[in-house]
């Protein structure tokens, strides 16, 4: 009775280096202020992009260009061909695409299993009576949503917390439900919004390991923005270093470690490999 | 006496029993019922007996087809779970020995065992198991040929050519069993009763761990007395019997009783999801045997304090009435030893009517027809309470040496502090000088793999197995264990100490996890204290007591004056020579990684003594 890995429970991203996103030189500002500028990047299937930057610097708006949230003044967003500038969050969550939080958004009142099962939400096709009357096609679907949400519980190790309320879950453990949520969604681009923020080490490490499981069983197309350096030069793909909310350079983890514009406006000041008094001013 | 040219020689007779055969047995018997019970994905499923010896004798073709010979060693390093019991009775299908590590084991601890052992093979149950060997060198383990791993993920990555899928492993199992079918039962056929079936490893509190030999005969002759029942289990064990597996299965109170007794009854083993969900598993098994360490059943005595300390007033006040009758019943069958007298049995019938039976309900042990404590002594107070229960609850005594066979409390002959009689047919006796136990029967070991000093020391020309264990005596029926030879306390006036009993009054809290009494050549006795963290935890916040980290609580001086409460409990119990004079909390919990636990985790009292050495002799100063 082993373990099944994630794509015997998951539809599998498909032919690896195809691109699914594309973000062309969007521009978003709020009265004035320019947060993102001239941003464009692709990502393919099977590809975990990285994308860093200081505090402040513009990631997250990005992010929140793409699942809907905000809506940049300017230019486009593709996924596998369709425009997504204009469209409602919840659209372009059906579409395939599934994200985190920062902080984070789980209904803590309810148990793991329920918020899990909520991410299998459109994916229970059965209408209201059937619901009701909870028979036939209403608990063959239940149960087999059921089925993809186990895999997922086994996935994570959150077995002895199946049926804790989320608020009694420690931090890390709840940001390893949201993770669950957004897998259950069954995503074909996943957006992972500083995922291990406030983790020690071992919670640091074990969703690491949860990414990069994620990213080689699954094979979707992977956007993570990060805080947590060495984790981002471990797993990343392909790296966007933003600054200001603009593009400073892209490229594997080698090369934006090596950039000296990135080491200016980022590195050089948590690594102290600047030369002294060479910062950007 | 017949001698042995007299006798005709066993390979021409019938085979030998072992593992093998009995789920062979079991298998053509009753092919279709449930022998495995596994939580997967939230539901138990079941594997049975058919399917069982299908997977252990495709495994045993396995092996076959990588060249196992009889005698060569084959390891496993997994937790709890069916593989488990196919790698163990497939190993010995085809006569080779099986070696068990603790999951816990670190890196350094499996090279040993697999050097040491000389394994060719080794299963391991995932990635961080796999880890941990392919850490070591390759030219450090000469003879390891194979890495079979189960669990797919992460490891299908690597590289190392020795590294080989469970399924693919199987599969050249079968393939090897296609072109030579009827191999790995000519194989039993020939297994002998002296063959080796085991090397397990005794988790050494001093020196190297060493490798007992456990043969196919000792292994018939422990299960074949826990099958019979001994008079402990009335009707017999059988195939309406559930075990729960989960404590380490290299270890052989394990291996007696989920591997021996249900192989030699048809008892269904059943698995739960893992550690965490221990106390989850228990309640949806309601296991009918169910083996415990001390520390287990203080944990489930301790889950139904917390339980009811959160109980609506009119559930507290139920408890309150019939608890405290538990009290009474308590006193009243470790008198009779266990036997109900016309009171006690309606008083018993009333209380579990409104609350026993609701209790054991909730912890899993409503069915518990045989429960055991072994593997350390178990505090009289957390006894009495669960045979007021109405929970039967025996403490044995047994060891690996010995098979796990030596004496064992029974049905209204209940000595509390004693583990109980020898078994019927073995001899067992107390060195008059040196307070030793000693054992002699068909399930002693043959010794210590490449220990031959070692062997000697513990095994004498006549046959008796010297324990290691000091005991005496009780009403000439039963054995009290004292302590461990080595770990009994001489205090500067001379006065012989024994600090597990101490250490066990102690733990009867449960406030307490660990606590190790020191004073050998000291003026008085000291105590290292480690708190129990949930458990504190939950009183520290019922009491508005902030915290963060265990050693934080530990320092607080609220929590101080908590445990100073249990040492004065306790030190009321004893002579003032083994009265605790000061004590100390532990900064950290004691961890097996880290050296200051075993396997089984006991206390390695010299790796704690050099660690909070300056902690204890403050306590001198």
């Amino acid at each position: 009775m082993r373990a099944r890995r994630l794509h015997e429970v998951l539809p599998h991203g498909g032919e690896p280096g195809k691109v699914i996103l594309e973000v062309d030189n969007i521009h978003l500002s709020f009265a004035g202020v320019k947060a993102v500028d001239g941003v464009s990047f692709s990502v393919h299937t099977n590809e975990l992009f990285a994308i860093i930057g200081p505090n402040g610097a513009g990631k997250t708006s990005i992010f929140n260009c793409v699942s809907g949230f905000y809506h940049p003044q300017r230019g486009a967003v593709r996924y596998e061909g369709r425009e997504l500038l204009g469209m409602r969050p919840d659209r372009i969550a059906d579409l395939g695409i599934a994200r985190t939080f920062q902080n984070i958004e789980l209904f803590p009142q309810m148990t793991v299993l329920d918020n899990l099962m909520l991410g299998r939400h459109k994916h229970l096709k059965y209408g209201t009576l059937a619901a009701l009357v909870r028979a036939g096609r209403a608990s063959r679907e239940e149960a087999r949503n059921r089925e993809v949400v186990e895999g997922l519980v086994e996935f994570l190790g959150l077995q002895p917390v199946r049926k804790s309320y989320v608020a009694m879950l420690p931090y890390g453990l709840q940001k390893r439900v949201e993770l669950g949520r957004a897998l259950a969604m069954a995503p074909r681009l996943l957006m992972l919004d500083e995922p291990v923020a406030g983790m020690n080490l071992e919670e640091t490490e074990d969703m690491a390991r949860f990414i990069n499981d994620i990213r080689w069983e699954l094979g979707i197309g992977i956007i993570l923005v990060e805080h947590e350096m060495r984790m981002v030069m471990d797993l990343a793909d392909t790296v966007l270093a933003v600054d200001f909310g603009r593009p400073i350079a892209v490229g594997t983890p080698a090369e934006i470690q090596n950039n000296p514009d990135v080491i200016r406006a980022y590195l050089g000041e948590e690594h102290g490999t600047a030369p002294a008094g060479g910062g950007a001013e | 006496m017949t001698t042995l040219a007299d006798a005709p020689a066993p390979a021409a007779t019938t085979p030998a029993v072992t593992a093998a055969s009995r789920l062979r047995q079991v298998a053509r018997e009753r092919p279709t019922d449930a022998a495995l019970r596994v939580k997967n994905r939230g539901i138990w499923r079941e594997i049975s007996w058919a399917e069982y010896w299908d997977q252990v004798e495709t495994f045993g073709h396995a092996l076959l087809a990588m060249g196992i010979r009889p005698r060569d060693r084959v390891a496993i390093h997994s937790e709890n779970r069916p593989e488990w019991l196919f790698t163990d009775v497939g190993t010995l299908s085809v006569r080779a020995v099986c070696m068990g590590l603790y999951p816990t084991n670190p890196t350094a601890e499996v090279r040993y065992l697999l050097q040491n052992s000389g394994s060719r093979l080794l299963v391991v149950e995932d990635q961080e198991q796999a880890d941990k060997v392919l850490d070591i060198p390759a030219d450090e383990l000469p003879e390891l040929e194979r890495i079979v791993y189960i669990e797919q993920r992460g490891i299908d990555r690597y590289q190392d050519p020795r590294l080989v899928s469970w399924d693919d492993f199987i599969e050249e199992g079968r393939a090897h069993r296609r072109a030579h079918p009827g191999a790995v039962e000519e194989r039993m056929a020939a297994a002998q009763t002296d063959d080796l079936a085991y090397l397990i490893y005794t988790s050494g509190t001093t020196g190297p761990p060493k490798g007992s030999m456990l043969t196919v005969g000792n292994c018939d002759f422990s299960g074949s007395i826990l099958a019979s029942g001994e008079g402990l289990i009335n009707p017999p064990p059988g195939p309406d019997d559930f075990v729960l597996s989960y404590l380490p299965l290299c270890h052989v109170y394990e291996k007696a009783i989920a591997v021996w007794l249900p192989l030699w009854t048809g008892a269904v083993v059943n698995f739960g999801e893992s550690l965490e969900t221990l106390m989850t598993d228990i309640r949806d098994i309601q296991p009918t045997v169910f083996q415990g360490v001390p520390r287990i059943w203080e944990r489930i005595h301790a889950g139904i304090q917390v339980k009811l300390a959160s109980a609506s007033w009119l559930k507290k006040v139920n408890a309150a009435v019939w608890l405290s009758v538990a009290r009474w019943l308590g006193r009243t069958l470790v008198r009779t030893g266990g036997r109900h007298t016309p009171l006690s049995a309606v008083a018993y019938w009333l209380g579990n009517l409104f609350l026993y039976r609701a209790l054991k309900e909730r912890v899993g042990l409503r069915r518990c027809r045989f429960g055991v404590s072994a593997a350390a002594p178990i505090a009289p107070e957390i006894l009495e309470y669960f045979m007021s229960l109405g929970v039967p609850l025996y403490e044995a005594y047994g060891m690996t040496e010995n098979a796990a066979i030596a004496t064992t409390n029974r049905p209204g002959r209940v000595r509390v502090g004693t583990v109980g009689e020898p078994y019927p047919q073995i001899e067992v006796k107390i060195d008059e000088q040196t307070g030793e136990i000693l054992t002699r029967h068909p399930g002693s070991f043959v010794g210590y793999w490449e220990m031959p000093e070692a062997t000697a020391r513990t095994l004498d020309a006549e046959g008796w197995l010297h324990t290691g264990d000091v005991g005496e005596w009780v009403d000439g029926t039963h054995i009290r264990i004292v302590d461990r030879i080595k770990d009994i306390i001489i205090t500067s006036g001379g006065k012989n100490i024994s600090p597990s009993e101490i250490e066990n009054s102690l733990k009867t809290s449960p406030f307490v996890k660990e606590a190790i009494v020191i004073g050998d050549r000291r003026k008085y006795l000291t105590a290292l204290i480690g708190i129990e963290f949930d458990v504190v935890s939950e009183w520290a916040q019922r009491h508005k007591i902030g915290h963060t980290t265990y050693r934080d609580l530990s320092e607080k001086p609220e929590v101080v004056k908590l445990i100073q409460k249990v040492v004065d409990e306790t030190n009321a119990k004893f002579a003032s020579v083994e009265q605790i004079k000061k004590f100390t909390l532990l900064p950290k919990e004691l961890d097996h990684e880290t050296g200051e636990l075993t396997a089984t985790q006991k206390v390695k009292r010299s790796e704690i003594e050099k660690r909070f050495g300056n902690l204890i002799e403050a306590m001198y100063r």
